[in-house]
């Protein structure tokens, strides 16, 4: 087995915490049961990927078997790397058929046409969703194992969600390679960034929670529920209050979780609107700013600002807007004319 | 002797009044019960004569078939309420129903497949300066720009039977892939290739008989979209394989195309294909 194999198989497992690598590497399914209950996985990660390694030697593994558990490791622990949202369009309606077999070797063939030296790897899951894993390199060099990209596509959607490595340069063989095996024109960058794939998935996908009117029960609890035993001599002075803005919170968010963003990026090109006595900008010109809102899970914490008195409600529709305009990149000029809405630029 | 004789007679004598006593309670419980029935029949009755004539009542108001008492107006607006409810929950039933919003119109289509209530989708279409899509929580994968290019601004009705086609056929490709992986996974071989649409469909199979085992490669192409059933189906099993399990493929190949895929499997792991 190739050194540099054994090194990647190595530092792969070092990279899982000690409870999981286990089930992970029955996952893989390249060690056999018999061989996987030779190892202690008791002792520490050193010693558990020395073993591991040792157990791959004896079944001779090559890379493309190493990349398989990474693909399966960054499956299982997306969150760790960014992901954007990149859309594709096509020019014709053609009626879907995919064909994953002529999908990878489409990909596989484009990619390769333009690189040599690539390793790709192609999985699939449950949820259609298609995993692929490029290792690039370059002419002259073999794939640098530790800067793979990934890119994960649900068939006959017109959406990739990718994680690219350092080397952007390799990101428009990428996009053009997966143009071509899903069939359609052109590929653009969405203004949307995120670490948490699924909550990605659910923002394009329109799988989160939206509010809408509709004459039956929803499934999920009523919003007015008897009310929790209160002592009766606490009197809600503010009832109607309470009750206005968690209606227009529901309007706004929906009764469900939210899809999770670390931050939401507002870039300014407007201008300064000052008391023209306190004349604090010689020159009229646009107020140049950026404003960035981050937090571990950006859409809840806005959810709870109106109901914890920190905002009044409704809350800004740059907030709310997010889900729904599947962005959190904005930049904001001045309003022209009598254009509404028009202010957000693409 | 005589005394532990006279016991037993005791014993006897006792639980026969028990039993006895029983039997009365439940004759008793069972004439409460009916006399009740009598007493709602004659209720029921009385009820839909006064609705009998309330429907026939307001032209005939001049003495024509006058009731006894006149139902309160709190009465009236709880029928009211009532008919509408139910008038809601029929429009619910047959799939499309929806809700005035403020800037337009609310849909929701919900789907169903052969007696199993699926998914509901929702649609917010404004209305003013025309007919457009505000939001939407149908899946992405469902053609709506092409539908809504189509009819949205001509022909609303049309537009929404089209997309609630579009989708329960979806609904029910999904859950007849669905049906055979979770009750026939045993006699699939490897894994179901599917897609998000679920219209194509490629697997391995097996029919066993007489211990032996025989494959059989399916490809199911539903090219329809608003259709639950392929229309090109391919069957075929490995080149040396005789020629009894040929004339199977051929008739699977024919079953796939006009049954429910896992009312298909069904129908042949319980008739037992014998093959030899």
């Amino acid at each position: 087995m190739d050194e540099t194999v054994a090194e990647y198989i190595r530092r792969t497992v070092l990279k899982i915490p000690r409870d999981e690598i286990k089930a992970m590497l029955q996952k893989w399914g390249f060690l056999s049961q018999a061989q996987l209950e030779t190892v202690n996985f008791h002792q520490i990660k050193e010693n558990i990927s020395q073993d591991v390694v040792q157990l791959c030697e004896e079944n001779s593994a090559d890379i493309k078997q190493a990349a398989v558990l990474d693909i399966i490791y960054n499956h299982i622990y997306p969150n760790k790397r960014i992901w954007s949202v990149y859309q594709m369009n096509r020019r014709g309606e053609e009626t879907e058929v995919f064909d994953l077999t002529d999908f990878k070797k489409k990909f596989k063939r484009r990619l390769q046409s333009a690189l040599k030296n690539v390793t790709i790897n192609f999985r699939e899951y449950e949820d259609n969703a298609i995993w692929i894993r490029i290792a690039w390199g370059t002419p002259y060099t073999k794939p640098n194992q530790y800067k793979a990209s990934y890119a994960v596509y649900h068939s006959q959607t017109p959406y990739v969600f990718i994680s690219a490595s350092v080397l952007k340069s390799n990101l428009p063989l990428l996009c053009q390679a997966l143009v071509v095996a899903a069939n359609y024109h052109d590929i653009r960058e969405m203004e949307l960034r995120s670490h948490s794939l699924n909550s990605l998935k659910d923002i394009v996908f329109k799988r989160y929670s939206q509010s809408f009117q509709s004459y039956y029960p929803r499934p999920l609890q009523e919003r007015n529920v008897a009310p929790e035993t209160e002592d009766l001599r606490i009197v809600q002075e503010n009832r109607s209050e309470k009750e206005r803005i968690q209606r227009l919170n529901w309007e706004a968010f929906g009764d469900g979780p939210q899809p999770k963003l670390e931050f939401a990026q507002y870039k300014l090109e407007t201008m300064f609107k000052s008391d023209p006595k306190m004349d604090v900008l010689d020159k009229k010109e646009p107020f140049r700013c950026l404003v960035k809102f981050s937090s571990p899970h950006l859409l809840e914490s806005l959810k709870s600002l109106a109901p914890a008195g920190t905002a009044d409600a409704p809350l800004s529709p740059l907030l709310t807007c997010i889900p729904q305009k599947a962005r959190n990149y904005f930049k904001i000029r001045e309003k022209r004319g009598l254009l509404p809405g028009s202010f957000v630029s693409p | 002797g005589v005394f532990a004789h006279l016991e037993l007679l005791e014993a006897q004598a006792y639980k026969a009044a028990m039993k006895q006593e029983e039997r009365e309670q439940q004759e008793e419980k069972l004439a409460r019960l009916r006399a009740r029935l009598q007493e709602l029949r004659l209720q029921r009755d009385e009820l839909r004569a006064k609705l009998d004539l309330q429907q026939k009542g307001q032209p005939g108001k001049e003495g024509v078939g006058s009731e006894p008492a006149r139902p309160s107006a709190r009465a009236v607006v709880e029928w009211k309420m009532r008919s509408v409810k139910s008038l809601l929950q029929v429009f619910y039933l047959t799939g499309i129903s929806g809700k005035l919003t403020k800037r337009g119109v609310c849909f929701c289509i919900s789907t169903a497949y052969e007696g199993t209530y699926l998914d509901s989708y929702h649609l917010d279409l404004l209305t003013k300066p025309e007919v457009q899509i505000y939001r939407h929580s149908l899946p992405i994968f469902i053609p709506l720009q092409q539908i809504s290019k189509k009819y949205l601004q001509t022909d609303i009705r049309r537009f929404l039977a089209v997309l609630s086609d579009h989708l329960n056929a979806y609904v029910g490709r999904r859950y007849q892939a669905d049906q055979l992986q979770e009750h026939f996974s045993d006699q699939i071989e490897g894994t179901l290739q599917r897609n998000s649409l679920c219209n194509l469909l490629v697997f391995n199979y097996n029919l066993s008989s007489k211990s032996k085992t025989f494959p059989f490669h399916a490809r199911l192409l539903y090219g329809d979209l608003c259709c639950s059933l392929p229309t090109e189906v391919l069957v075929s099993c490995t080149a040396d394989a005789p020629a009894a399990q040929a004339e199977v493929a051929a008739a699977h190949t024919d079953l796939f195309r006009h049954m429910a895929l896992h009312k298909a499997f069904s129908s042949f792991s319980s008739a037992g294909e014998s093959m030899d």
